[in-house]
């Protein structure tokens, strides 16, 4: 039972009134505790609603969700909350950092949520922001930050509450393609220090990073692939020693 | 978390400078109109109880009522009667005259000026104090012997006479329709506010004398009023009897009922003047008041606005764990902090600008810290109530919905 992500006959149906759309088709999927899987499809394959399911910002309509081995089905939002707050850090297609404060400040948010101490906040977001290489602009508003810098704060914000599980959407949509292996490296590297990462995308080459590459097309799952040669773990070994 | 919010709230509001000012001038200018008012009206009606206090709560006047249409000649008083009155009540009665003056124009040489004669017994500097600077006060000599001496008022016999000790000077002035011609015996000086001054008539040109009250009981010594100074000793309940029991008395001795008499207290006529006051005050700090509600929809306004604005930051805080309840706060903290700071400088501007016109006109100004406190938490509470909408909005945002807006 070291599945970190378990999905049981998982329906997401939509109903708009008029016309009622089947987002998710019985969706049976388990990801253990340290894989690095990449999720893929066209858009409208129901990826992302998978992703909102999987990031506990939605609740599916039938089936069950086992995150870290509890069900989120019947939970209320403040419950939900919680949990996405401890077990789950979100790296988003454009990075939602809060422009008006600075780069420290925003990594801090999530242990704000976590009731965590000031001082004790304030050392984890250096420590994290070291981590992904920014411990020179601590105090730089994200606007002043480069797309990729700007992601990697946003990957530290993730891994704020040390949560068991990453999931990144789209991490690369608005980088360019050198940011976007900078990302993928630092995921990369998240993996091999332990963590689960799972990242959505529409890219073969993104998706080319990861161990595992999953392929959903009309809302159903239909490819759930082992990729034998993921890239980066020797062509940029020397990126890798310059980010840590 | 509490002061979390608090830091956040304010680099929301730094943020956006410009607006957060404007949004925040509703309260300021609703929270200092109403403490202004409030303020100017609490320091009118300190300024008209000290009027009141000096002119002595104790004095009363009694006269025929206006409203009579027989009245007799009989219904004048006499000098016998105020005789009578000391004797009776003499041990509660401090000072009793006919209230006389005359006014009229006097002429020293080239220089003329109008004056105001004041006709009073010899012991009226005990309820109505004045220094004497030369001379002596009016004595019971000049009283009884219905003297033509005069006590004028230093600033006046200076411009009168040049200098300040007129003693001995003499002044002629038309009294009743013929010229009486009076010996200065004594220079007196009131200290006033400029306030009193402009009430009581003075400081407006025309100069202040006393004369034997003697001199004023034209024609045929009847007078038209009595006034009187009861013992400030006296509670309120013993005053009102005193007087009652003295009004009583005069419509006995005149034949009347004591409703043929109109009587009227300077205690009374400054609760009425105090009432009018306060009720003026309290009305125009209403409508006042009503501008703090204008700036509250300004700020429901503004947090609306930032709301939207912001939804995509209520998402990603969303995403990243707060719960309803924490963004609620975050948006209620933001309201309740643009109208709490706005409401401080509300205040520092109406304490500033109401100290500041006291300074000017050197007037001893009345803020009270209730009416403050009360301003300021009603800007508390009016940034709260009409943040509320708005931090709900907030709240209530779907993340998903929220992080995809743009």
């Amino acid at each position: 039972m070291d599945d970190i992500i378990r999905l049981e006959n998982l329906v997401k149906i939509y109903d708009t009134g008029a016309v009622r759309v089947l987002g998710l088709d019985t969706i049976n999927l388990s990801i253990k505790k340290g894989e690095f899987v990449s999720i893929m499809g066209h858009s409208g394959s129901g990826k992302s609603t998978l992703m909102n399911i999987l990031g506990c910002l939605d609740r599916p309509t039938l089936g069950n969700y086992y995150l870290d081995g509890v069900s989120i089905r019947d939970m209320g939002s403040d419950e939900l909350s919680r949990i996405r707050n401890r077990k789950i850090g979100c790296v988003f297609q454009s990075f939602n950092l809060i422009s008006r404060m600075s780069i420290e400040k925003n990594v801090e948010i999530p242990m704000i949520y976590a009731r965590k101490r000031p001082a004790e906040r304030r050392n984890r977001a250096i420590e994290l922001l070291t981590k992904v290489g920014l411990r020179e602009r601590l105090w730089h508003q994200p606007n002043e930050l480069s797309g990729g810098q700007r992601q990697r704060v946003a990957i530290a914000r993730a891994l704020a509450n040390d949560p068991p599980l990453i999931l990144a959407d789209e991490p690369t949509g608005n980088l360019d393609s050198g940011a976007s292996v900078e990302i993928m490296e630092l995921f990369a590297r998240l993996h091999r220090e332990g963590a689960t990462v799972v990242v959505v995308t529409h890219e073969e080459n993104i998706a080319a990073y990861t161990r595992r590459i999953i392929t959903f097309s009309d809302g159903k799952l239909i490819s759930d692939r082992i990729n034998e040669n993921p890239t980066g773990f020797s062509e940029h070994s020397d990126l890798c020693e310059r980010i840590s | 978390m509490l002061l979390e919010n608090m830091k956040m709230a304010f680099s929301a509001l730094k943020a956006n400078k410009m607006r957060s000012f404007l949004t925040m001038l509703g309260i300021i200018i609703g929270i200092g109109s109403v403490i202004a008012i409030v303020s100017i009206g609490d320091t009118m009606r300190k300024m008209f109880t000290d009027l009141y206090k000096d002119v002595g709560l104790t004095q009363a006047f009694i006269q025929p009522g206006y409203w009579l249409e027989d009245v007799r000649l009989s219904d004048y008083f006499t000098m016998d009667d105020i005789e009578k009155l000391k004797d009776i009540f003499g041990e509660d009665i401090e000072y009793i005259d006919s209230s006389p003056s005359v006014s009229g124009e006097v002429t020293v040489g080239r220089r003329k000026k109008n004056f105001n004669l004041n006709g009073i017994d010899f012991n009226y500097i005990d309820v109505q104090p004045v220094d004497i600077v030369y001379g002596r006060y009016i004595n019971e000599g000049d009283v009884k012997g219905r003297k033509q001496n005069a006590v004028m008022e230093i600033e006046a016999a200076k411009e009168m006479f040049g200098s300040e000790n007129a003693v001995g000077k003499t002044f002629r002035m038309t009294v009743y329709g013929s010229v009486m011609e009076f010996n200065i015996v004594g220079v007196y000086r009131k200290d006033m506010s400029p306030f009193q001054k402009l009430m009581m008539g003075t400081g407006n040109g025309t100069g202040e004398a006393f004369i034997p009250w003697t001199l004023l009981t034209w024609p045929n010594d009847n007078f038209y009023s009595i006034r009187y100074f009861a013992d400030t000793d006296l509670d309120e309940r013993s005053l009102s009897a005193l007087n009652s029991e003295i009004v009583s008395y005069i419509a006995r001795s005149k034949g009347r009922t004591s409703e043929d008499f109109y009587f009227s207290t300077a205690a009374e006529e400054m609760g009425a003047v105090d009432s009018v006051l306060g009720g003026v005050s309290a009305a125009v700090g209403g409508i006042a008041a009503i501008s703090l509600l204008v700036g509250g929809i300004g700020i429901m306004n503004i947090m609306l606005v930032s709301v939207t604005e912001r939804t995509r930051e209520i998402g990603t805080r969303k995403a990243l764990g707060a719960t309803t309840g924490d963004i609620m706060i975050q948006f209620l903290t933001e309201s309740a902090v643009l109208s709490a700071v706005g409401g401080t400088i509300g205040v520092m501007l109406a304490v500033g600008l109401v100290s500041l016109g006291g300074m000017l006109f050197s007037l001893e100004v009345v803020i009270k810290p209730a009416v403050i406190l009360m301003a300021v938490g009603f800007s508390a509470v009016v940034g709260i109530f009409f943040g509320i909408y708005p931090a709900k909005k907030a709240a209530s945002k779907d993340p998903i919905i929220a992080l995809r807006y743009e």
